[in-house]
Protein backbone atom coordinates (compact mmCIF):
# COMPACT_ATOMS: atom_id res chain seq x y z
CA UNK A 1 0.00 0.00 0.00
CA UNK A 2 1.26 3.17 -0.73
CA UNK A 3 1.52 6.09 2.14
CA UNK A 4 -1.31 8.15 1.26
CA UNK A 5 -4.03 5.12 1.31
CA UNK A 6 -2.73 3.82 4.17
CA UNK A 7 -2.91 7.03 5.56
CA UNK A 8 -6.41 7.60 5.01
CA UNK A 9 -7.00 4.40 5.57
CA UNK A 10 -5.74 4.81 9.57
CA UNK A 11 -8.01 7.92 9.50
CA UNK A 12 -10.92 6.22 8.32
CA UNK A 13 -10.46 3.53 11.41
CA UNK A 14 -9.54 6.30 13.49
CA UNK A 15 -12.77 7.93 12.37
CA UNK A 16 -14.84 4.27 13.18
CA UNK A 17 -13.79 3.96 16.10
CA UNK A 18 -14.69 7.44 17.19
CA UNK A 19 -17.99 7.03 15.67
CA UNK A 20 -18.19 3.85 18.05
CA UNK A 21 -17.73 5.36 21.23
CA UNK A 22 -20.36 8.24 20.44
CA UNK A 23 -22.96 5.64 19.99
CA UNK A 24 -21.64 3.87 23.23
CA UNK A 25 -22.25 7.05 24.86
CA UNK A 26 -25.34 7.67 23.37
CA UNK A 27 -26.84 4.20 24.52
CA UNK A 28 -25.86 5.51 28.21
CA UNK A 29 -27.07 8.82 28.10
CA UNK A 30 -30.62 7.35 26.92
CA UNK A 31 -30.24 4.60 29.60
CA UNK A 32 -29.72 7.36 32.22
CA UNK A 33 -33.02 6.71 34.31
CA UNK A 34 -33.25 3.31 33.41
CA UNK A 35 -33.46 1.30 36.96
CA UNK A 36 -30.64 -0.85 37.37
CA UNK A 37 -28.61 0.03 34.30
CA UNK A 38 -24.62 0.19 34.20
CA UNK A 39 -23.18 2.42 31.49
CA UNK A 40 -20.92 0.67 29.07
CA UNK A 41 -16.99 1.30 28.89
CA UNK A 42 -15.29 0.64 25.75
CA UNK A 43 -11.22 0.75 25.30
CA UNK A 44 -9.15 1.57 22.34
CA UNK A 45 -6.06 -0.13 21.26
CA UNK A 46 -3.70 -0.06 18.48
CA UNK A 47 -3.77 -2.93 15.74
CA UNK A 48 -0.55 -4.69 15.35
CA UNK A 49 0.86 -3.92 12.06
CA UNK A 50 4.11 -6.03 10.82
CA UNK A 51 7.18 -4.03 11.24
CA UNK A 52 7.37 -0.55 10.14
CA UNK A 53 3.16 -0.69 8.51
CA UNK A 54 0.92 1.89 9.78
CA UNK A 55 -1.29 0.41 12.36
CA UNK A 56 -5.02 1.57 12.47
CA UNK A 57 -6.87 1.96 15.85
CA UNK A 58 -9.32 -0.88 17.14
CA UNK A 59 -11.92 -0.89 19.75
CA UNK A 60 -11.52 -3.32 22.39
CA UNK A 61 -14.14 -5.23 24.23
CA UNK A 62 -17.25 -3.83 25.76
CA UNK A 63 -17.46 -3.52 29.84
CA UNK A 64 -19.82 -2.80 32.04
CA UNK A 65 -18.87 0.05 34.72
CA UNK A 66 -18.76 -1.99 37.87
CA UNK A 67 -19.16 0.98 40.24
CA UNK A 68 -22.39 1.02 42.35
CA UNK A 69 -25.70 2.11 41.43
CA UNK A 70 -27.20 5.13 42.34
CA UNK A 71 -30.02 5.03 45.60
CA UNK A 72 -33.29 6.61 44.60
CA UNK A 73 -35.85 7.65 47.30
CA UNK A 74 -39.14 7.37 45.72
CA UNK A 75 -41.59 5.16 48.28
CA UNK A 76 -44.36 5.24 45.31
CA UNK A 77 -41.74 3.68 43.07
CA UNK A 78 -43.40 0.40 41.79
CA UNK A 79 -39.60 -1.10 42.41
CA UNK A 80 -39.16 0.27 45.89
CA UNK A 81 -37.90 -1.42 48.36
CA UNK A 82 -39.35 -1.41 52.31
CA UNK A 83 -36.86 1.66 52.96
CA UNK A 84 -38.67 3.56 49.47
CA UNK A 85 -35.26 3.37 47.92
CA UNK A 86 -34.69 1.78 44.43
CA UNK A 87 -31.46 1.44 42.41
CA UNK A 88 -31.02 3.86 39.63
CA UNK A 89 -28.24 3.45 36.91
CA UNK A 90 -25.14 4.48 37.65
CA UNK A 91 -24.72 6.91 34.33
CA UNK A 92 -23.27 10.41 35.34
CA UNK A 93 -24.73 12.37 32.33
CA UNK A 94 -21.65 15.18 32.93
CA UNK A 95 -19.05 12.89 32.32
CA UNK A 96 -21.00 11.39 29.40
CA UNK A 97 -21.32 14.76 27.87
CA UNK A 98 -17.50 15.82 28.55
CA UNK A 99 -16.38 12.33 26.98
CA UNK A 100 -19.15 12.97 23.83
CA UNK A 101 -17.09 16.11 23.38
CA UNK A 102 -13.94 14.73 23.12
CA UNK A 103 -14.92 12.20 20.77
CA UNK A 104 -16.31 14.62 19.02
CA UNK A 105 -13.00 16.72 18.79
CA UNK A 106 -10.99 13.25 17.91
CA UNK A 107 -13.44 12.53 14.81
CA UNK A 108 -12.68 16.28 13.42
CA UNK A 109 -9.25 15.90 13.82
CA UNK A 110 -9.00 12.43 11.77
CA UNK A 111 -11.34 13.88 9.30
CA UNK A 112 -9.13 17.05 9.01
CA UNK A 113 -5.96 14.15 8.18
CA UNK A 114 -8.06 12.25 5.93
CA UNK A 115 -8.89 15.46 3.88
CA UNK A 116 -5.17 16.72 3.73
CA UNK A 117 -3.83 13.67 2.75
CA UNK A 118 -6.32 13.16 0.19
CA UNK A 119 -5.65 16.69 -0.79
CA UNK A 120 -1.88 15.58 -0.93
CA UNK A 121 -2.52 12.98 -3.43
CA UNK A 122 -4.55 14.59 -5.51
CA UNK A 123 -1.97 17.56 -6.04
CA UNK A 124 0.18 15.03 -6.72
CA UNK A 125 -2.11 13.63 -9.70
CA UNK A 126 -1.97 17.13 -10.87
CA UNK A 127 1.46 16.48 -11.89
CA UNK A 128 0.52 14.20 -14.68
CA UNK A 129 -1.80 16.77 -16.23
CA UNK A 130 -0.19 19.23 -18.19
CA UNK B 1 16.29 8.66 -17.76
CA UNK B 2 15.09 11.61 -16.35
CA UNK B 3 15.12 10.25 -12.50
CA UNK B 4 18.43 10.26 -12.96
CA UNK B 5 18.64 13.68 -12.47
CA UNK B 6 19.87 14.97 -9.22
CA UNK B 7 17.12 17.94 -8.61
CA UNK B 8 14.44 14.75 -9.76
CA UNK B 9 15.81 12.31 -7.48
CA UNK B 10 15.53 15.10 -4.55
CA UNK B 11 12.70 16.63 -4.77
CA UNK B 12 10.86 12.99 -5.54
CA UNK B 13 12.56 11.85 -2.25
CA UNK B 14 11.24 14.49 -0.18
CA UNK B 15 7.69 14.46 -1.74
CA UNK B 16 8.02 10.16 -0.60
CA UNK B 17 9.51 11.48 2.53
CA UNK B 18 6.35 13.68 3.12
CA UNK B 19 4.46 11.59 2.43
CA UNK B 20 5.45 9.29 4.95
CA UNK B 21 4.91 11.66 7.66
CA UNK B 22 1.71 12.26 6.80
CA UNK B 23 1.20 8.68 6.97
CA UNK B 24 2.96 8.45 10.12
CA UNK B 25 0.90 11.81 11.59
CA UNK B 26 -2.55 10.00 10.55
CA UNK B 27 -1.50 7.10 12.90
CA UNK B 28 -0.64 9.39 15.79
CA UNK B 29 -4.00 11.09 15.46
CA UNK B 30 -6.04 8.25 15.31
CA UNK B 31 -4.40 6.83 18.19
CA UNK B 32 -5.21 9.83 20.07
CA UNK B 33 -7.04 8.39 22.43
CA UNK B 34 -5.38 4.69 22.34
CA UNK B 35 -4.43 4.24 26.33
CA UNK B 36 -0.33 3.52 26.18
CA UNK B 37 0.09 4.25 22.66
CA UNK B 38 3.73 5.40 21.80
CA UNK B 39 3.84 8.10 19.12
CA UNK B 40 6.16 7.53 15.95
CA UNK B 41 7.61 10.36 14.33
CA UNK B 42 10.36 10.50 10.65
CA UNK B 43 13.55 12.31 11.64
CA UNK B 44 13.35 15.41 9.42
CA UNK B 45 14.58 15.31 5.74
CA UNK B 46 17.70 17.00 6.07
CA UNK B 47 18.91 14.74 7.92
CA UNK B 48 18.92 12.60 5.26
CA UNK B 49 21.81 14.65 3.42
CA UNK B 50 23.65 16.33 6.59
CA UNK B 51 27.27 15.14 6.91
CA UNK B 52 26.93 13.82 10.20
CA UNK B 53 24.72 11.52 10.77
CA UNK B 54 21.80 11.01 13.42
CA UNK B 55 23.89 9.01 16.17
CA UNK B 56 23.69 4.89 15.87
CA UNK B 57 22.55 5.15 12.46
CA UNK B 58 25.05 4.02 9.33
CA UNK B 59 25.08 6.07 6.10
CA UNK B 60 24.28 4.20 3.06
CA UNK B 61 25.76 6.16 -0.01
CA UNK B 62 25.69 3.36 -2.58
CA UNK B 63 22.03 0.97 -3.22
CA UNK B 64 24.16 -1.78 -2.74
CA UNK B 65 24.47 -1.02 0.79
CA UNK B 66 22.71 -2.75 3.85
CA UNK B 67 20.49 -0.16 5.19
CA UNK B 68 19.33 1.26 1.43
CA UNK B 69 20.01 2.72 -1.24
CA UNK B 70 21.17 6.62 -0.96
CA UNK B 71 17.90 8.41 -1.30
CA UNK B 72 16.45 6.59 1.17
CA UNK B 73 13.82 5.22 0.04
CA UNK B 74 12.44 4.24 2.74
CA UNK B 75 13.36 6.41 6.60
CA UNK B 76 12.61 4.47 9.82
CA UNK B 77 10.51 5.99 12.44
CA UNK B 78 11.61 6.68 15.48
CA UNK B 79 9.50 7.02 18.84
CA UNK B 80 8.47 10.04 20.52
CA UNK B 81 8.80 9.45 24.16
CA UNK B 82 8.24 11.76 26.98
CA UNK B 83 5.32 13.92 28.00
CA UNK B 84 3.16 11.05 28.29
CA UNK B 85 -0.44 11.90 29.40
CA UNK B 86 -1.58 10.35 32.35
CA UNK B 87 -2.72 7.38 30.12
CA UNK B 88 0.58 6.35 29.36
CA UNK B 89 -0.16 7.91 25.83
CA UNK B 90 2.25 10.81 23.85
CA UNK B 91 0.23 12.45 21.75
CA UNK B 92 -0.56 15.75 21.64
CA UNK B 93 -2.96 16.60 19.17
CA UNK B 94 -1.67 20.47 18.40
CA UNK B 95 1.80 19.04 18.07
CA UNK B 96 0.68 16.94 15.40
CA UNK B 97 -1.60 19.70 13.80
CA UNK B 98 1.17 21.72 13.33
CA UNK B 99 3.52 18.65 12.09
CA UNK B 100 0.78 17.83 9.47
CA UNK B 101 0.96 21.45 8.21
CA UNK B 102 4.83 21.27 8.14
CA UNK B 103 4.44 18.00 6.04
CA UNK B 104 1.72 19.51 3.39
CA UNK B 105 4.00 22.37 2.85
CA UNK B 106 7.07 20.28 2.52
CA UNK B 107 5.08 18.19 0.05
CA UNK B 108 3.67 21.04 -1.72
CA UNK B 109 7.55 22.76 -1.85
CA UNK B 110 8.60 19.08 -3.48
CA UNK B 111 5.99 19.10 -5.95
CA UNK B 112 6.25 22.35 -6.97
CA UNK B 113 10.40 21.84 -7.41
CA UNK B 114 9.45 18.54 -9.43
CA UNK B 115 7.00 20.80 -11.56
CA UNK B 116 9.43 23.28 -12.48
CA UNK B 117 12.25 21.14 -13.74
CA UNK B 118 9.81 19.01 -15.67
CA UNK B 119 8.73 22.80 -17.44
CA UNK B 120 12.42 23.25 -18.18
CA UNK B 121 13.18 20.05 -19.72
CA UNK B 122 9.93 20.62 -21.87
CA UNK B 123 11.11 23.76 -22.83
CA UNK B 124 14.15 22.49 -23.64
CA UNK B 125 13.26 19.34 -25.81
CA UNK B 126 9.94 21.32 -26.99
CA UNK B 127 10.36 22.59 -30.79
CA UNK B 128 7.70 25.54 -30.86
Amino acid sequence: MTDFSSARSVSASGMQAQAQRLRHLSENISNADTPGYRRKLISFQTAMGQGNQISPVQVGRVRLDQSDLSTIYDPSHPMADETGEYKGSNVNLLIELADAREAQRSYEANLKMFDQARNMSSSLMQLLRR
Amino acid sequence: MFENLTVFQTSAAMARHAGQTQALISQNVANADTPGYVGHEMPPFAALYSPDETAGNQRATRAGHLNGSASAQEMASVEMRGSENPNENTISLEAEMLKAADAKSNHDRALAIYKSALDVLRTAVSTR
